[in-house]
Formats: structure tokens, C-alpha cells, sequence
């Protein structure tokens, strides 16, 4: 009955808030649709169709069909935290909402696992069952409004991967609404090594372009018995970088080791967090340790030496959890203290081989200088994962541009290198033509057949992920003609 | 005739030296080729592939030939493509701990040349002499330690695959965190060789732990509640054991003359770490025997674990059958399936050996005795492993038996979309032709 209450002549919208059953499950209004024009990447912004909040997978089934059978292009979207584009709807997209499906279904603590609904907060995991011992690795920044099924679709990352890997390593099984509106089931309780393809390899990290994932399980891990965190001040860029390459030739195997430079010191100091963190250092290094308390001292020792014989200012072990936890707070508002410091910016998020660390700072400063943009540097130092964050104010007329341009360069160097154009944020729309940097057409193709093999009509969040053949045949006479010059 | 053929074909297209006529007509385990060649670069396997590709011509592709019992129903292809030669170190970047390989390096071969810079590819396969590096990924096989490490998904950072219509694509990159475009890497992964050949691998090292031991519990009263409770105390205490193996006492017996059950637990880390573990099950309540085997005499009791499964490259002498299982189920289940397997074996007149990771939900069963008992007991493990939610893929049979008693069980729900992936990728079923779930 409620549904009389949705005043469309739209037939699709009628029948969709019909399949979710409650007017206050569906919106359709411009002034509502604003707010879903975009995720965390700002710069392309286009309307959806609708937005549709289901509550569970048979209405996620149904609403897919739904598209399927009308032509009508849809998308999922999670807590829209993304950072690449992902769930912008570019072809005015029904946007199927998780945020409703957000209920933790089971704990397992005995054989370590747990399965959530797509839109469970990643931080809310570890709060429910940090009283027992346990905890969720994979930790994005975000991780304190991201869902679940959001970092699954991104194989999002975050600072304590470099010893637990990354939310791959940490899935076990998946429940997914294929485009067509059929439900499969992959990696039932949590079994491992189910005989058949790696589906379930295939579908973390797919950018929500094979299916919609609406059930989860994902490994959880037993609370390490002892941390600590280190805090290091370099005057030098490259003793730094020197200091992290040491630390790791030691055998040792941080669960974290970031980094910061002097531009995104000023940010995190001038924000809501700040430490006190000298403001004319050039670099700093937060490392933890964890694990089996005996033998944490000697590793603790060990890293203080690296830092001494690198030439540290000064070197500092977190005193209590108070402290540590004040370390990691500032680092992880790292990207949104940028706020403070600049009217905008842009989060690039590449990767090298961490021994070419020194060379490619280098290499982003003179990209800095090329275009008189500051360019800070907050990121996973441990495994190579850089997040240049290009600070520029788009009120200036052309600034946007050198701003996108400026990050693309970065990107261009972590390819020249032999690194990635992204290490967690996705592709999305944001890194489509970039994908050329590092794959050819070849490779490029290999990975549309995957995608046709579930998503043969292409309704679901098309125009992610891959170049645009017209945009590629471009790209190639463009340098063509470079060449010929 | 035709052998003839595909003789002077693959002639043209690669030395002469390196394509053979298999002499022996027959092999136990299947998976032959009239024809085997020995490529030695990837330009080769992609000539070989393009040729097959566009002939009708079907290849199996072999590295050491451990896993020559693993899945597949045919008794020869036309080709056998053997990765034996195509081996060695391709890139050793140690600050950065990645190492790219060529696909026939064996894992032997492999850790010792990283052991001489303290790294190593964190994996623990079985017949580490003769298993290449290559047929590890393609069978996605790991063992004990994979509770501490991870198995082959958490290792393989890159790779370069050969499709079957001769194209080169690399997937991945020599970095360890990246998620440009889809991680094809998994794909290939556990894939039997049926969707590329892999060319070139890219895995992330780690350190070599400064120190290791073994605990090892054999309960002699047998009594599994007694088993499982210590287990679970000690997984929900800081402890980090990087194996929590539960041994059947057939398997005990053979690895340490103990015919008890056997938890075989690993510590790796500084050495201060390690002692305050092995103290902790020495204070923890059981009535287990104890003994603790410390670093070399770890490598030791390794070593052997390491070949109790059959191997592909011996023939079979005597009439008995081999077999092993690969078995699946939620961790501490595990506890059932080793039971279960031990009651089989005097239920079946067998020698059954099993052990299972309480950690990790894998078990690895081997059975050998008369063929007709061998199948019986596969068939009714089967059937009790998937009563309890898990599943039984059979890792080694003669190809006779694997005709009779499906090698990969049920298959999935969503089978099609492997059939899909399959076809779409190699649609002239040109590499490993009925080697994997549902005839794929
Ligand atoms: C301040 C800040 C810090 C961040 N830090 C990190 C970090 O440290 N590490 C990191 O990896 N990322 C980080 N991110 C990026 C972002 O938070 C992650 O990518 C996160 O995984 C996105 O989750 P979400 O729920 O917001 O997904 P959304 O943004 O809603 O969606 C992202 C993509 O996933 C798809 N999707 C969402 N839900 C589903 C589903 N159920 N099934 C299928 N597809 C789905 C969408 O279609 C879209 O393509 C950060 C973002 C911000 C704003």
C-alpha cells in the first residue's frame, strides 16, 4: 500500500520501489539524487536514476533482474568512500544502496571467521569482537565508515597490510548477485581451496563490475599479544627511505611502516590530531611491531639502531596505548588534514619496488616544481605504496588540470620504475586511460574476457576500470605521430 | 603416422633436440604425449601453443611430473609439454624481496639459492627436489605452514602467462601491493594448467626466521575431546604457531614411531619468542607426550613429511595403488576427518596416512592397499566429508581409477562460469583437455 506514496510517472521507478517494498527504500527526486553524484572522487559527478535500499539478497536479486530484463543500467554502491570513481553513476545508474544490508550474521571464534552483510562497517568488525581477542585485519583509513562489501569490490588496503597482506588475503567466501539477477555462492563456510577457478580471487578487487556482493565471510584474525610503535624524525628525505629498506633487510617484518614528509607533516599538525610533531623535519617513519610480547624488545632495539645509524633526529617509542593511538590517529586523517593546508587536493596512490623509494621522491618533487603545485607525501612506506596528494586550489583558472596532470606524471613514474598505477584505491573512472601505462592491449583484452564472462550486457557499472577503445585508438595515433616527429 | 607429423612440425618450429617420440606406449598415470618437447624460452612454449592452437592439436603440460597422478582422463595428448628445461633465476631484487623465476625451476633449487641471502618463498610443497615451481601454482598446493603463510594466492605477486593462441600477457607486477584492474594472477592459480601456461613467476619473499622449533604431542589415549580442547586453548591464547598439523597414528608412526595422534606445531621467530611458545604448551595442561625438535632437527622431520605423499615420477612397482586426497572443511572439523580416515583404514584393510591443519581446514590423506579397498574408502571418506560441508579432490590415482571415481567430486553450483572462463580463454580445448572439475 505504502507504495502508492512514490508520485513518478516513471514506470521503472514505480516497479522498482515496489520490488523493496517501502517508499523510504527508493529515491528519485534531483534534490535527493545530489548527494549520490559522486563517491570520494569528486571530479566527475553525474546523476543516477535512482537509489534503491534493499534489506536483503532476494531483493538485491530481484532489483538486478529488474535492471537486466529493462536494459537499465545499475551499479552497487557501499558507504561511497571510494576514491577512484567507482561508484559514480556515469550512465545515469539505478544505485543499488548496501547500507541497509549491514547486520554481522556470525562469529566464529573457534574456527576463526566471521560473515557480515555487504554494508557492515570494516571498523565495526573488530569493535564487536576486540573484548574476546580478535580482530579484522585489513585496515583502510577509512575504515571507520567504509562497509565491508565496499573494500572487497576495491581490495582495499590499509597500514597493517604490509605484515597481514590485504583483503584478499582475508576473504573466504562470498555470496554474489550475478547481472543477470542469479545468486551464487562461493566458499562456503569459509572452506578453503574449493576445486574450480579462483572466483573468488577474481571477484576482490573487481571494482563492482562482475557482480553485487551480498554476503561475506572473512577471516579474523587473534589480537597480537604485544604491540609497539616507533616514531622517528628525519632531516634527511632519503635517510628515511634508507631507514626503511634497512628495517626490512633485517629480517624484520613490520605489521606497519608509514611514512610522512615535511608538506604533510604541516597538514596533520595544522588538523584535528596533531602530535607535535616537529615542523622542520623533512621526514618521518611511524613503525610497529607486533606479535609474541618476549620478542618484540629485540626488534624494537634493532629498529632504533637502523634509524641512529641513518642519522635520525630523534627516535621514540610510543609510552603507552594513548599515545600510540595518537600517532595513528593523526596519520590515518592524513589525507583529509590536507583540508587545512590547501582549498583542494588529489590523492594519487601508486607503487614501486620499495628500493626505488629515493629516486621516485625525487622524481615527484621535480613533477612538483614543473608545476607549482606542493605535492605531500603520506603513505605505506613498507610496501612501496605511495599516496601523493597534489594540493592545489581550483578557483584558479587551469589549476584543476595541472593538478590532474601533475598526479598522472606520478603515475607515469611508478610504472617507469616497474611499480603499479594503484596499490588500493581502484582504477575506477579516475585511472581508466593510466591503465595503459602498464598493461597492452593484450592485456587489456584478457581482462574484458573475464569481464564478459559475467557481464555480458555491460549493464552493471559500465565505463570503470578499462580505456575506452576510442579513447585507446587516440592514444595510440597520438603517439604515433610523437614518434614520427 | 600423425606422430610422425606433429614430429616434423615441432621440428620446424623449435631445435630438433628438444622434441622426443615418448618410447613407452603406456603410463599409469596418464597424462602423456606422443610427442614431448622441451621448450627452452617462452617464445618456444608460445610457437608450440599457436601450433597446437591451430592444428587441433591438445597438449598436456608437465613441470616435474610430481602431480602426473592429479586429475585428467585421457591416457595421452598429442603433445606433452614439459617445463623441465626452462628453468632458473630470472631476477633476485633482495631490498625489495622479490624474485621472478622461470616456471621449471624446482623448489629445491629456489630456496636453497635464497637461503644464502636469509630469504625464502614462503611455502612448504611436498617433494621439494622434484615439484617446480610452475606445477606448485598451477596446483595451488601447500601444507603445514600455510597457517602461518598463506598459500599460493598470498605468495604470487606476478606472473607472464602463454594463452593457448601463442599471446604473452602479464598479469600482476613485481611489487607486492597493487589492484590494477583485476587480479588475473588468481586466476591462473589452482587452474591446472588449463587456461595458460605460466612462463614467468613473481613472488614475495620473506625473511628466514631466526629461529624455529617443533613441539610435537602425541596423545595417547587417542581421545579426540582431549585433542580438541587443548587445540582450541591454544588458538584463542597469543600464541603463533605457523603449522597446528594433527597427524593420524599410521602417519605418526611412519614420521616419528609414535602410533598416537600427533599435533605438530611450528614456531618460527626470534629465538626469545620461540622458547616462550614452546614453555607455554609445556605449562599448558595435557597428557600428551612431548618432544621439541629445534632448528636443524625441525629441517629434518620436514624433509621426510615432505615425501610421505606418492609421487608422479615413480613408477609403481608391486600391485598395490597409491592414492591421495586433498580435503577441505571448516578448521576443526579436521579433527573428524583424521578420525574418520584412521577408522577407514582397518574398515578397508589399508594403509591409511592423513594429517590436517587445525589452522587452516586442509588434510591431505594418503591410502594404499588393494585398488577395489583404495576406492572404497575414498568413496565413503567422500561421503562423510560432505556431509560435513567440505569436499574431497583425489591429488593422485592411477588413470584407470580416475576414470571410475570422479577425481574433483561435485561440482559447484556455478560451474558454468568456469565452463565460460574456459571457453572464452581456451576454446579449442587445447591445454590439459578434461584435466580439471567437470571435464573442463
Ligand atoms: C579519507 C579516506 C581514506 C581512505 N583510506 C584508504 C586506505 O587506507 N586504504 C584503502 O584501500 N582505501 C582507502 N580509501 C578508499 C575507500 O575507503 C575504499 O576503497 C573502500 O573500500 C570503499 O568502500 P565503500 O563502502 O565506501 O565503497 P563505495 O565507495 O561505495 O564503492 C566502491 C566501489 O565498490 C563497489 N561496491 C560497493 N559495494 C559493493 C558490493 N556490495 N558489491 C559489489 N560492488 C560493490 C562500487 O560499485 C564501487 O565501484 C580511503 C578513502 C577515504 C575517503
Amino acid at each position: 500500500m505504502a507504495v502508492k506514496k512514490v508520485k513518478t510517472k516513471d514506470k521503472h521507478i514505480k516497479n522498482l520501489a515496489r520490488i523493496v517494498e517501502s517508499p523510504r527504500s527508493i529515491l528519485y527526486h534531483e534534490e535527493d539524487l545530489i548527494s549520490y553524484d559522486c563517491d570520494g572522487f569528486t571530479l566527475h559527478r553525474h546523476l543516477p536514476k535512482a537509489v534503491v535500499f534493499p534489506k536483503d539478497t532476494e531483493q538485491v536479486a530481484k532489483l538486478v533482474k529488474y535492471c537486466d530484463d529493462n536494459e537499465l543500467p545499475f551499479l552497487a554502491r557501499g558507504a561511497g568512500t571510494g576514491l577512484s570513481g567507482g561508484a559514480v553513476p556515469l550512465n545515469g545508474e539505478v544505485i543499488i544502496s548496501l547500507v541497509r544490508m549491514k547486520r554481522l550474521l556470525q562469529v566464529d571464534l573457534e574456527n576463526r571467521y566471521a560473515v557480515v552483510e555487504p554494508g557492515f562497517i570494516n571498523l565495526k568488525l573488530t569493535n564487536s569482537i576486540s573484548d574476546k581477542g580478535y580482530y579484522y585485519a585489513p585496515d583502510p583509513s577509512s575504515q571507520s565508515c567504509c562497509t565491508i562489501g565496499g573494500n572487497v569490490a576495491e581490495n582495499a588496503g590499509g597500514a597493517h597490510c604490509l605484515k597481514y597482506g590485504v583483503t584478499t588475503n582475508h576473504i573466504l567466501g562470498l555470496e554474489v548477485v550475478l547481472p543477470n539477477g542469479e545468486i551464487i555462492e562461493i566458499g562456503k563456510d569459509g572452506v578453503p581451496d574449493r576445486p574450480g577457478y579462483d572466483l573468488l580471487g577474481i571477484l576482490t578487487g573487481s571494482e563492482g563490475t562482475l557482480g553485487i556482493v551480498t554476503k561475506i565471510t572473512v577471516r579474523i584474525l587473534k589480537t597480537p599479544e604485544a604491540k609497539q610503535t616507533v616514531l622517528a624524525y628525519f632531516d634527511e628525505v632519503t635517510d628515511g627511505s634508507q631507514a626503511v629498506s634497512d628495517i626490512i633487510s633485517k629480517g624484520i617484518v613490520p605489521a606497519a611502516l608509514e611514512m610522512m614528509d615535511k608538506t604533510a607533516i604541516e597538514a596533520v599538525e595544522s588538523a584535528s590530531f596533531p602530535v607535535g610533531h616537529p615542523r622542520d623535519i623533512e621526514a618521518l617513519l611511524l613503525i610497529e611491531v607486533d606479535g609474541i610480547s618476549a620478542g618484540i624488545g629485540e626488534q624494537i632495539e634493532q629498529i632504533m639502531e637502523v634509524c641512529n645509524n641513518r642519522n635520525v633526529r630523534e627516535v621514540k617509542v610510543a609510552q603507552d596505548e594513548e599515545e600510540r593511538g595518537r600517532w595513528w590517529a593523526n596519520r590515518k586523517t592524513g589525507f583529509g588534514a590536507m583540508g587545512t593546508i590547501s582549498p583542494d587536493y588529489l590523492v594519487q596512490d601508486g607503487v614501486i619496488p620499495r628500493s626505488k623509494l629515493p629516486e621516485v621522491l625525487n622524481r615527484i618533487n621535480q613533477i612538483s616544481d614543473k608545476y607549482g603545485l606542493r605535492i605531500a607525501n603520506i603513505f605505506h612506506a613498507g610496501d612501496g605504496n605511495l599516496h601523493p596528494l597534489v594540493l592545489f586550489d581550483a578557483r584558479n583558472p587551469g589549476e584543476t588540470e595541472s593538478a590532474l596532470k601533475a598526479g598522472t606524471e606520478c603515475l607515469q613514474v611508478c610504472a617507469d620504475v616497474g611499480g603499479s598505477i594503484t596499490g588500493e584505491h581502484g582504477v575506477g573512472i579516475e585511472k581508466k586511460e593510466e591503465m595503459r601505462f602498464v598493461f597492452s592491449d593484450d592485456e587489456i583484452m584478457a581482462q574484458t574476457d573475464v569481464r564478459e564472462v559475467f557481464n555480458q550486457k555491460s549493464l552493471l557499472n559500465a565505463g570503470k576500470l578499462f580505456p575506452t577503445p576510442g579513447r585507446c585508438v587516440e592514444v595510440k595515433i597520438e603517439t604515433k605521430e610523437a614518434a614520427s616527429v | 603416422m600423425i606422430v610422425a607429423d606433429i614430429l616434423t612440425d615441432l621440428k620446424s618450429l623449435i631445435p630438433e633436440g628438444q622434441v622426443k617420440e615418448e618410447e613407452r606406449q603406456n603410463h599409469s598415470l596418464g597424462n602423456r604425449g606422443q610427442v614431448t618437447v622441451y621448450p627452452k624460452s617462452e617464445a618456444e612454449i608460445a610457437s608450440i601453443l599457436k601450433y597446437a592452437n591451430e592444428n587441433g592439436k591438445n597438449i598436456s603440460v608437465m613441470g616435474g611430473g610430481t602431480k602426473r597422478g592429479y586429475g585428467g582422463l585421457v591416457e595421452t595428448a598429442d603433445i606433452l609439454l614439459s617445463l623441465s628445461d626452462y628453468k632458473g633465476i630470472i631476477e633476485h631484487t633482495v631490498g625489495d624481496m622479490t624474485l621472478t623465476v622461470r616456471p621449471g625451476t624446482t623448489f629445491k633449487e629456489i630456496q636453497d639459492y635464497l637461503a644464502e641471502h636469509d630469504q625464502k618463498v614462503s611455502l612448504d610443497p611436498a617433494w621439494p627436489e622434484y615439484a617446480t615451481i610452475g606445477g606448485i601454482i598451477a596446483a595451488n598446493e601447500s601444507g603445514p605452514k600455510r597457517l602461518g603463510y598463506g598459500s599460493a594466492r598470498d605468495v604470487v605477486i606476478g606472473m607472464k602467462v602463454v594463452y593457448p593462441n601463442g599471446t604473452i600477457i602479464r598479469t600482476g607486477a613485481k611489487v607486492v601491493k597493487n589492484v590494477a584492474g583485476y587480479d588475473m594472477n588468481k586466476l591462473f592459480i589452482g587452474s591446472m594448467g588449463t587456461l595458460g601456461v605460466v612462463s614467468e613467476v613473481t613472488v614475495k619473499l620473506r625473511p628466514v626466521p631466526k629461529h624455529e622449533s617443533l613441539v610435537l604431542l602425541s596423545f595417547p589415549k587417542g581421545n579426540m575431546e582431549e585433542i580438541r580442547s587443548f587445540v582450541i586453548d591454544l588458538l584463542d591464547a597469543p600464541m603463533e604457531p605457523t603449522s597446528l598439523e594433527l597427524l593420524s597414528p599410521a602417519l605418526s608412526n611412519r614420521l616419528i614411531n609414535r602410533a598416537h595422534y600427533t599435533l605438530a606445531i611450528s614456531f618460527e621467530d626470534v629465538e626469545k619468542s620461540v622458547h616462550y611458545q614452546e614453555n607455554f604448551i609445556n605449562n599448558s595442561e595435557h597428557n600428551a607426550e612431548v618432544s621439541i625438535l629445534r632448528q636443524k632437527e625441525t629441517q629434518a622431520f620436514w624433509d621426510e613429511f615432505y615425501t610421505i605423499r606418492p609421487n608422479g615420477t615413480e613408477l609403481i612397482t608391486n600391485n598395490e595403488t597409491e592414492a591421495a586426497l586433498k580435503i577441505g572443511i571448516v578448521n576443526l572439523d579436521v579433527l573428524k576427518v583424521i578420525k574418520e580416515a584412521h577408522v577407514l583404514q582397518d574398515a578397508n584393510n589399508l594403509v591409511i596416512q592423513a594429517h590436517g591443519g587445525l589452522g587452516h581446514g586442509l588434510c591431505q590423506v594418503i591410502l594404499k592397499g588393494a585398488s577395489d579397498d583404495v576406492v572404497a574408502a575414498i568413496k565413503q571418506l567422500r561421503y562423510f566429508v560432505v556431509q560435513l560441508g567440505g569436499y574431497v579432490t583425489i591429488t593422485h590415482l592411477p588413470l584407470s581409477l580416475r576414470q571410475q571415481i570422479d577425481v574433483w567430486g561435485e561440482q559447484p553450483s556455478y560451474f558454468f562460469l568456469l565452463k565460460q572462463m574456459k571457453s572464452k580463454i581456451d576454446p579449442n580445448n587445447v591445454l590439459n583437455h578434461k584435466r580439471f572439475v567437470g571435464g573442463i
